[in-house]
Parts: C-alpha cells; structure tokens; sequence
C-alpha cells in the first residue's frame, strides 16, 4: 500500500513538472509579451530605449533556458514573481482568487452531486413512464445550457425582476446562491447522464433478478446492490469533471463579477501575463492531480475486489 | 446653494441628454450615503501617468489632485493645488504658488517639495522603481523648490502643453510614500495616497473599491461651486464585466451609476427614466489611420480613395446615437483648434473608384482590385476599448468591399495585436484614438516618440522600413513649442488640414464615454476628457 501510495505521489509530481515546463515553453512561443503588451502599446509612449531597460528589469532580455531556471528556482522558493499588467505580486493575486474560486467550485460540485443522485433516485423511483422519461432527458437539456446564459436568466430573474437576492452587494451566503446553481447545472449533466446509464445497466445483470426473486423490494436493490455499482465509472468522471468546474468559473466569475481565479486566469490569458498563467497552471495542475489522486484512492473503498489487487501489491 | 447647484448644472449642461432639468436645482443637497459604481473592468496599475486607462481614470480623478484645474466647460486652466503661476516667454521655465495647508491622506504636507519630486519623477521617470515618463510632459530638465511654497520647473526646450498637462489625470499628486515604492506594487489602490476629496479605504483586488470621503479636505480647484468635502459618504466600485448585468442592477436599484453603456442600450435606460451621460473625450476622434510604410497603402491616391468610400455617417447612424457626433475633422469639434474640415470627408465611391483606377489599382475577376498580380487586402485588428469597434471596423470593410478593396478584421490575443500593430506590412490599417483637452493631444497621436499611430521610422517599432514625414513632424514639434497661443491655434488648424490632405486618417465619430445614472444622483460631473468627478456629486432620497 505504502509503495502504491509512493508510485502515485512520484507519478504526479512528474506530472507537474512536465505541467511546468510546457506551460513555460508555450508562453515563451505565443507572439509577444507581458512586457511588450503593458510597455509597448502606444499609450504607454516610451522610447526603444526605455523599453529595452524596462525588459532588462523584468530580466525577459535573458536567453530562454535562463528565465526558465530562474523560474523553477522561484517557484521552488515560493516566489510566484509580479503581475506586469495588475502591478501586484503574484502570491497577492492569488491569496486573493484561489479561496473563492474553491470555495465556489466545491459548493458546486456538492450541489451537481446532489442533483445528480437526486435525478437518478426519482428517475428510477417514480412509476409513471412519461415522468420518468422527462427526468432522463433532462441532463441533455442542462448540458446544452450554455453557463454564461444561464447566469444571466438566473440574475434577470431571481434578483432583477423577483430582487429576491443582490448580485451587487451581497452578503456572504447571498452571494453564492446563484454562481453555484449557475455552475452546479451543467456539471451535474455528465454525472446525470453516466450514473443513469450505469444503474440501468446494473438493473439488467442476472443477480438483480436472483435478489428480486429472493424477494427483495425494488429499492432495497437499487440502494444496497445497485447504487454501489454504479457508482464507480461516476466517480472517473467526477474526478475528470474538476476541469470543467475550473473552465465553468471562469465564465461564471466573469457573469456574476466574482473575484476568483477564473477571472484572474481570462484576464492574464489576455495580457499574456506570463508569471499569473505559469502560477495558475501548477495550482490546477496540482488540483488536477490531488483529485485524481484521491479517486483512485477511493476506488478499493467501493469495490472491494479492486483492493485485494492493491493488496497483494504491498 | 441655488447658485452652487447652477453652476455645477451648467458645466455639465453640455454633456447631459436627458433626464436632469432645472427644477431639480431647488432640490435641497442630501449629504452622505454610499455611492455604488459599477465598472466594467478592473483598474490596473494606478501609477498616475498610467490613469489614461478609463477605470485607472475613474477611481484616481476621485483620490488624487492636480496642481490646476481644466474647466470643462472653458477648457481654461484655473487654479486648484497651485494658488497661481508664472510661465516664462519661451515656455522653458514655470513657477507655481501652491496652497497652504494642502495635506495628504497619510498627513504628509503637499508642499513644493512634494509637487517638485512629483513631477521630477513624471518627467524624467525612475528607472530604479521602473518608473515611466508621462505622456503629457515632454522636455522636461529639473525642478527647483524656491522657498516651501514655491517651485520652479525648467524644460530644455519651449514645453507649451505643460501648464495644460499639469491638469491631466496623469499628473495626480501623490505622497512621496506612495512615489518611493516600485512601480509593481502600484496596482494596489490602497498604496496610492493622494490629498483627494476621497481616500481608498479597502479594496477586494479585481473586484471591488471602497472609497471614503476625507472630512479634513478643504482644497477643491477655487473656482467650482462645492468647497469643502465631498457630499457623498463613500463610493463603492464594483468590477462588473458583464453589460447586461450593470444595466440591469442599474434599473433594479442595487447600483447608482455604471460605466459603459453600449449605443444600443441607451433606449432601455431612458425609457425608465434613467439618465445616460456621454461627456466628450475631446482629444484625436475615433478614426482609421494607415500606415504608410506598407506599399499597399504608400500612395496617396489609394488612401485619398479610402477615406472617400468610408461613409462614416451611415456608421453613426448605423451602430451609434446622437451621443456619438459624425467626426468633421481630425479632432473633436469640442477639442481646442477645432477647423470644420467636412468638405474634405465626403463619401464619394465614384471618385474613389476613379482614384484607384488612377493609381493603377483595376477591378479583377473576383471584384477585388489587382495591381501586379497583388491584390488590395489590407488587416485591422480591432480595438476593445473603443465602443463597437469591431461592429465598425467590419461595417468599414463592407463599405471599402463596394469599390473592390478588402479589410480583414481580425480580434486576436493582445500579444499578436500588440506584436503585429507595429508592423506595417501586417497591420497597414489601424483604429485609433485618444482623449486629452489640449492640441499637444495631435502630437501625443501622430509624433513618432509618442503613439506614432502611422508607424513612422523612430518610433518604439523595429519593423518600419523609412516611413517619415518630416512635414508632419516639423507640425507637430512647432505644436509644442509655439507660446504664442493664436500661432499655436493656427498651426493646429494647418495640420488637421493636412493630415486630411494625405489621408493618413480617416475620423469617424467623437467619443464620448458613456454613463448612465439613477435619477437620484445629481451633480454628477466629469472632468475635461471625460473622466467622473464624485466630488460634488450627492444621493437624492428615495
């Protein structure tokens, strides 16, 4: 177990190296940059010389292979660099974005599960065909929701026609109803999708109808036999869904004027601050690896069988 | 206070349309409360010569002074921070007589010594805290404190706009504190002291502002109608991206104010009878300028025929509103110097088609004009700060389709827009504009060490083969340098005329930067160019 645990620690911190390093090399190839897109627009109106000084401050005027060391070594050090465009340090930027975004991508994720096994117990519990079928078909309908449209219906709605809640100055709980039911929706929709096919699935194997026959009810099966089964290839997905979560707050962020990193990502992305996006990488690249790494970790947990495999290894 | 209110009306009679009327000046002024702006971006870094930024504009016109004060109305420069001034014959020397008792926020004296390192650092910048120069001051050479109260500053050649540049919101006053810390931590408001009738109290980076009214402030520009501190209470910025979302918190009540209203949503607002303000900007209108050095666009019968086939007024009419005037000239007809150039700017695709014969430019197969196996593709990129800019660039290329000429609009990053807008060959077309009250504005936009627009060889870009106009420049240079104020105007008259002779630009409209506002906020002013004043401004009860 210890040596699995070992592997997969090694594993993914390679990942995040070679995370790094990409996303170094295909900042440096993208035409120009921060130091160029903040001091050489007209507005600033500075002279070649003065921008040349200005790149020898920000050190961009050194060969590549040395601003990349120089890199690594900060980071090693926690030394995330300036945003050239915001004119703040980094880890500032950061202090700043990456606990709301948590804060929303968790409470999102929370509530997409939630109505995910809310969609799937009723679509599997009521009786009458036709409600059932509404209820399948709902998750296509949400996956083809576009996020940015419904957070604005959601804030037309809920808080400019009904002023049942404030987008301007909300409080603290306030604030979160609807960005997380903007971006609880659309994730839910994969999960919806994939937990229904697999307990329709599961529903057809022979010892669901051994169990039924032994004359247990229909949801006593679906929770103790089905559920369990079904849940697995679920949690690959949910464990692959984290991007989206990030991909969805951005545009979230963006509706509902948030701070968080989505918006600290869309408006580096745009100036090409190179020290934001490099940060910005490794943290979801490391998120992006914890989860992953938890999932599988999880897996012997819900289904025993994986686990003797895990435990033979140790 | 029934002058006061007046007065204040008046000065931004010009720029309201719609809503306010006189009645409303019997109104008694409610003091206090908390003002709630919403912004359509963040502000980015606060360094003051960097405030030509809209958002950087809005919140350091409301924290930071200015030694004078550009009456908006006039465009005359009154006193403010500066009691009085003397300028020299040849404009190489100006002393200044600041106000007593002036203070920063942090309780350090505005005194001379404060004003001369202020601009001891705008003029010349500070390469160790990576500071840069200021657009609106050039030749600029040292400053002297005379006694606490006076300072002197000396240029090395005639610098005619400074007195002008003095009242910018690139040269707001700030604490040495705020002065000695490098140029990347400026981003955070909380950093940048000011002697304003606002002080930055928290900010949520990227996301929110809290400013407080200073109860001490007691030093507004001498002539306006509010002295003392500000009215309002506090003023809460909030960054805001998304349009439909400040309009509609605008009419639900959850905002006062709003920063960039598209044309298309002014009906919505006034409908509910909120009101829309569009003050002028006032400097170089909103235009399309070429870019000589690409031999496509060198001759001047092509350019002649281009600004001939743009039919600017069906763009305003097009995707814009009466807040948006047809340009008639390169510059605003607000701006100072201002000559009707209309006759020049007609919309004429014949004698467009005919120019383009001439320069030996024939239609080919595909419509598309053909000289030497080339075809006339021209690139624009367009410009996301100005209103509609893409709309219009694409409505442009609709128009220069007609006489066989292609403009492909391209949106791309900022890096390849920043990258390929100083060169040439790939950006032989360009939108442009800038706002500033002075003529030293047409220098700032054409001269090759400043924007340099047209991409003449000197400029910051390595890609300029030899485009130089030395007819131009010597325009410019003489712009700065004339202190004699109707020779000053005269020469501002000759370049417009000029700069339309060769085609270089094509104007489109003046730009305004549009706000709307609930009903309740009165005596909500702006600047010279545009940007908000909170100072005077007050909440009317519900």
């Amino acid at each position: 177990m210890i040596r699995y645990l070992a592997g997969r620690v090694g594993q993914a911190l390679a990942v995040l190296f070679a995370t790094f390093t990409a996303a170094f090399l295909l900042l440096q190839v993208l035409p120009g940059d921060a130091v160029m897109i903040k001091f050489m627009s007209p507005e600033m109106g500075l002279s070649p010389q003065q921008i040349a000084e200005i790149r020898a401050s920000y050190a961009a005027d050194l060969p590549i292979w040395e601003q990349y060391l120089r890199t690594v070594a900060n980071f090693l050090s926690g030394n995330f660099g300036y945003s050239i465009q915001a004119g703040v340090p980094v880890s500032q930027q950061l202090a700043i974005n990456l606990p709301p975004t948590l804060q929303l991508a968790a409470l999102a994720f929370v509530a997409a599960v939630i109505l995910t096994i809310a969609l799937a117990a009723l679509s599997n519990m009521v009786g009458m065909a036709w409600l059932r079928s509404a209820l399948q078909a709902l998750p296509s309908l949400f996956i083809s929701v576009p996020v940015f449209w419904l957070g604005i219906m959601l804030i037309q709605v809920f808080s400019f026609q009904l002023g049942l809640v404030s987008v301007i100055s909300p409080g603290p709980v306030e604030r979160l109803i609807l960005p997380v039911t903007t971006l609880a929706i659309p994730i839910s929709a994969p999960l919806a999708q994939i937990l229904m096919r697999n307990i329709d699935e599961v529903l057809a194997q022979p010892f669901v109808a051994v169990a039924r026959a032994k004359g247990a009810s229909r949801h006593w099966v679906l929770w103790k036999h089905v559920a369990r089964n079904a849940v697995l290839p679920t949690l690959t997905i949910a464990g692959v869904l984290f991007g989206e979560l990030l991909a969805g707050a951005v545009v979230t962020e963006a509706v509902f004027g948030l701070n968080g990193l989505g918006g600290l990502t869309y408006q580096a992305v745009g100036n090409h601050d190179t020290a934001v996006l490099q940060a910005i990488v490794v943290i979801s690249a490391l998120a992006f690896v914890t989860i992953n790494l938890i999932v599988d970790l999880l897996y012997p947990v819900l289904d025993p069988r994986l686990g003797s495999k895990l435990g033979t290894a140790t | 206070m029934l002058l006061t209110r007046l007065l204040s009306l008046a000065a931004a009679a010009a720029t309201i349309t719609a809503g306010a009327s006189i009645a409303q000046a019997a109104d008694p002024v409610a003091k206090g409360g908390t003002l709630i702006y919403l912004e359509q971006q963040a502000h980015t870094n606060l360094y003051p010569p960097a405030g030509g930024f809209y958002p950087n504009g809005g919140v350091l016109n409301q924290i930071t002074d200015k030694l004078t004060y550009q009456n908006p109305k006039t465009l005359e420069i009154e006193p403010w921070i500066a009691e009085s001034w003397t300028v020299n014959g040849d404009a190489t020397e100006y002393v200044f007589k600041i106000r007593p008792g002036v203070t920063f926020s942090d309780g350090t004296p505005l005194d001379a010594a404060a004003v001369a390192r202020n601009f001891d650092t705008y003029g010349l910048g500070n390469k160790e805290l990576k500071y840069p120069i200021s657009e609106v001051i050039t030749n600029y050479k040292a400053s002297e404190v005379i006694d606490p109260l006076t300072v002197k500053f000396t240029f090395t050649k005639p610098s005619v706009g400074f007195l002008q540049g003095t009242s910018v919101i690139g040269s707001g006053l700030v604490s040495l504190k705020t002065l000695s810390l490098p140029f990347d931590a400026l981003g955070d408001a909380t950093k940048i002291i000011g002697s304003g009738p606002f002080v930055v109290s928290s900010e949520t980076l990227g996301r929110e502002l809290l400013l407080a009214a200073r109860k001490d402030y007691a030093w507004g520009p001498a002539k306006l109608a509010h002295q003392g501190r500000a009215n309002l209470d506090s003023i809460k910025y909030v960054v805001t991206p998304e349009d439909s979302v400040r309009i509609g918190a605008l009419l639900a009540g959850q905002a006062q104010v709003i920063r960039q209203v598209q044309a298309y949503d002014e009906k919505q607002v006034q409908s509910k009878n909120f009101v829309i303000y569009a003050p002028p900007t006032r400097g170089v209108n909103n235009s399309v300028v070429f870019r000589p050095d690409n031999p496509l666009v060198a001759d001047l019968r092509v350019r002649q025929a281009l600004l001939h086939a743009t039919n600017a007024k069906e763009i305003v009419a097009t995707l814009f509103s009466a807040n948006y005037p047809l340009a008639k000239s390169i510059i605003a007809s607000t701006a100072q110097g201002y000559v009707d150039l209309s006759a020049k700017l007609t919309y004429d695709p014949a004698l467009a088609a005919r120019l383009l014969d001439e320069a030996g430019w024939t239609v080919g197969p595909k419509g598309l004009r053909q000289k030497d196996g080339k075809e006339l593709v021209l690139t624009a990129y367009e410009s996301p700060p100005q209103p509609q800019n893409k709309e219009t660039l694409q409505l442009v290329a609709q128009q220069w389709a007609k006489v066989g000429v292609k403009l492909n609009v391209l949106a791309g990053d900022a890096g390849s827009r920043v990258a390929d807008s100083l060169d040439p060959v790939k950006t032989p077309v360009a939108p442009a504009m800038v706002g500033r009250a002075d003529p030293d504005v047409i220098r700032s936009q054409y001269y090759p060490t400043t924007r340099n627009v047209l991409l003449q060889k000197g400029g910051v870009s390595t890609r300029v083969q030899g485009f130089v106009d030395d007819k131009l420049n010597a325009f410019l240079e003489a712009i700065a340098a004339e202190t004699d104020a109707a020779k000053r105007l005269a020469l501002v008259a000759e370049v417009q005329s000029y700069v339309i002779d060769q085609a270089y630009t094509i104007p489109i409209f003046e730009e305004p930067q549009a706000f709307a506002a609930s009903p309740r906020l009165k005596d909500f002013a702006f600047e010279a160019v545009g940007r908000p004043s909170f100072y005077a401004a007050w909440l009317a009860p519900k």
